[in-house]
């Protein structure tokens, strides 16, 4: 039985499957290139080192929550609540990040904390039950929301230490901080998709759930790592955007899951699971975060960006789509 | 099995339709004879995720605690939906008063009828329907905006580069903010609106907004207006992250701790309050005056006050 299922995924589905992700990826670049090149001819402010920094600091966080989120697409699932494990982060980190109260480590681990306990608790949930993701983590968004209420009392924590405000806001060597977290993130997200064991039971589980099954993988281990990730990932997001604006918000990140998945969608993962690579979802946020900024500096009024954003968002993925449908 | 059902329900429902029918005529032979009795009011208010509301909410509670109110207070969440549905409840309770902190000025409008329709005086608190209330305190949001844009005005001398900030689009404090601050900018035909852009109430995007204004304008800006502190507070890092902080007048609404603080330290040149005591406060006692049948006004304005280095000492708690 175990064999006969392994024949079957490398016959049809595997090839299938890397051709999809090759030509995908490719699509996307060519449309993100493609929107760069435009902006730089029309305006001059856009192609220059100052602003390309702002450009990727400003996407550090989407594409954090997006790297979380692709992980959980991959499995064949999906997480609503991250914009609101953004929002309980951003509270509890700053609840810690007083100045001379605790050294710096304590609201980054408090925080993260959180944010693992939080997608722990999604992973439990969808794992114990039978309960779909799309609504256990629906649930935890509103849970999440009300947790972030109820710690901050509905107002904002500011008076942040400069150790904390240094993590979202300070520079290295001339780079950003955001830029430098997300390049490493970039990195052990990618490793961890690609070269473990971990990540190859994720397309396993994603892609063919009973074959994974059959041939031994322990699918709930599987979707309960993957939730815990997505949720320390989303804490990360959170604990940077604290610091970026150096205070405690209980609304922030409403909103932040869709973005992220965009990016993930973006980025060529399918939403039916199996496939999408790191590369191509932290694309797909600059895709976004390039096509924001290009618009401010053209000042194109906000009633017109949002439908500007939209349109490019779905010719992206057609874009992609008729790529894949042609070869 | 079908009309078993159904006539069962329909049994229940004509029984409790009866059976409320009833409930209401001891009720409001009660209410007559309670006038001694401690006064109950409703509260429903816009959003408790929004500070300036929390704060208005947490006066209308101490205000009642001293006037010896019952209140029962609940959360729109902003859904005037939701909002028309707890004045319903508020009816059905048979409150003395209601107070209502409206999330729309159209969607809203339909609670302020149904409770004049039942007999239950409506106070709006902070913003207007369209429907008439029986009593409205709040404050002209087109009186902030034209406060800010005059500070920034005379701080230029009349003459410079500004970049505003709107809030949600469409929100009646934007719509407002913006046309009191246009309303300035005409009379000052130097001062130029170089662009203006949402950042849907946020610091976050406040920031992003403000970091992407400086790539494209830089040295041109000589002064912001953010139609709330949050995204002025936003702006603020950004402009000191680029270095031009010193050079660039900031200007914001609704003095929240956070920007009072920051005009301390000089990095927010000034920031508008609008009272939330008072606001509180005056709709509470409007309440009970209403429900005791004495002389009330119809209309309180509450009037905004500038808030710069100077007269910061009346604003910090």
């Amino acid at each position: 039985m175990e064999n006969l299922l392994k024949t079957d995924r490398n016959s049809t589905q595997k090839p299938y499957k890397t051709r999809i992700r090759g030509i995908g990826r490719y699509g996307i670049f060519i449309a993100f290139m493609l929107i760069c090149l435009v902006l730089s001819v029309v305006t001059p402010k856009f192609l220059t080192v100052s602003n390309l920094l702002i450009v990727v600091t400003q996407v550090s966080i989407n594409a954090l929550l997006a790297f979380g989120v692709t992980f959980v697409i991959i499995t064949g699932g999906i997480d609503l609540s991250i914009g609101s494990i953004v929002a309980v982060t951003s509270v509890v980190a700053a609840m810690f990040a007083h100045p001379d109260s605790y050294p710096v480590i304590v609201p980054i681990l408090a925080g993260l904390a959180a944010g693992l306990l939080l997608g722990a608790f999604n992973g439990l949930v969808i794992t114990k039950s039978k309960v779909p993701p799309f609504i256990v983590t629906l649930g935890t968004m509103t849970i999440g929301r009300g947790l972030a209420l109820i710690l901050s009392k509905g107002r904002p924590i500011s008076n942040l230490s400069d150790s904390f405000n240094f993590i979202g806001g300070g520079q290295l060597a001339g780079i950003p901080t955001p830029i430098i977290i997300l390049i490493v993130l970039f990195i052990v997200c990618s490793v961890v998709l690609k070269k473990t064991v971990l990540g190859r039971y994720m397309y396993a589980v994603g892609g063919n759930e009973p074959a994974a099954r059959a041939s031994g993988i322990q699918l709930n281990k599987v979707k309960m790592v993957v939730y815990t990730l997505c949720g320390g990932l989303a804490a990360l997001a959170g604990i940077l955007l604290t610091s970026r604006i150096t205070t405690g918000q209980p609304n922030a990140g409403v909103g932040f899951e869709l973005d992220a998945i965009a990016a993930a969608i973006i980025g060529g993962t399918s939403t039916t699971g199996g496939t999408g690579t790191m590369t191509g979802t932290l694309i797909g946020a600059l895709l976004i975060g390039v096509i924001s900024n290009g618009l401010d500096l053209m000042n194109v009024t906000s009633y017109y960006q949002q439908v500007v954003m939209g349109i490019i968002i779905i010719g992206a993925v057609v874009l992609d789509s008729l790529n894949q449908t042609k070869n | 099995m079908k009309r078993i059902y159904f006539s069962s329900f329909s049994a229940i429902f004509l029984l409790s339709v009866f059976l409320s029918g009833c409930n209401q005529s001891t009720s409001s032979e009660k209410s007559g004879e309670s006038e001694g009795k401690k006064l109950t009011v409703g509260v429903t208010m816009l959003s408790m995720q929004n500070e300036f509301i929390v704060n208005v909410s947490d006066e209308i509670e101490k205000k009642a605690k001293e006037l010896g109110v019952e209140l029962i207070t609940v959360d729109a969440e902003r859904s005037a939906l939701k909002q028309i549905e707890q004045v319903e409840s508020f009816i059905a309770q048979k409150v003395d008063v209601i107070i209502m902190n409206p999330c729309e000025v159209e969607a809203s409008s339909p609670a302020v009828t149904k409770a004049l329709a039942a007999k239950i005086p409506i106070i709006n608190v902070n913003s207007e329907t369209t429907a008439k209330p029986s009593a409205f305190i709040g404050s002209d949001d087109v009186e902030s905006g034209r406060i800010a844009m005059k500070f920034i005005a005379e701080k230029l001398g009349g003459k410079g580069n500004v970049v505003m900030m709107h809030g949600y689009m469409g929100q009646a404090a934007q719509i407002k903010r913006e046309q009191g601050a246009r309303e300035v900018l005409k009379q000052y035909p130097n001062l130029k609106l170089l662009a203006h852009q949402t950042g849907e109430w946020d610091r976050a995007k406040g920031m992003a907004l403000m970091e992407n204004w400086i790539q494209s304008y830089g040295a041109d800006i000589n002064a912001v207006f953010a139609q709330n502190d949050e995204m002025g507070m936003g702006a603020v890092k950004a402009l000191t992250d680029a270095g031009l902080k010193n050079k660039v007048i900031v200007v914001s609404i609704d003095a929240i701790p956070d920007a009072l603080q920051a005009v301390q330290k000089g990095t927010l040149d000034a920031t508008v309050f609008q009272n939330a005591e008072q606001q509180g406060a005056k709709s509470i006692e409007t309440a009970v005056k209403i429900a005791k049948g004495e002389a009330f006004d119809k209309e309180i304005l509450i009037p905004f006050q500038l808030v710069t280095k100077d007269n910061l000492a009346k604003f910090m708690k």
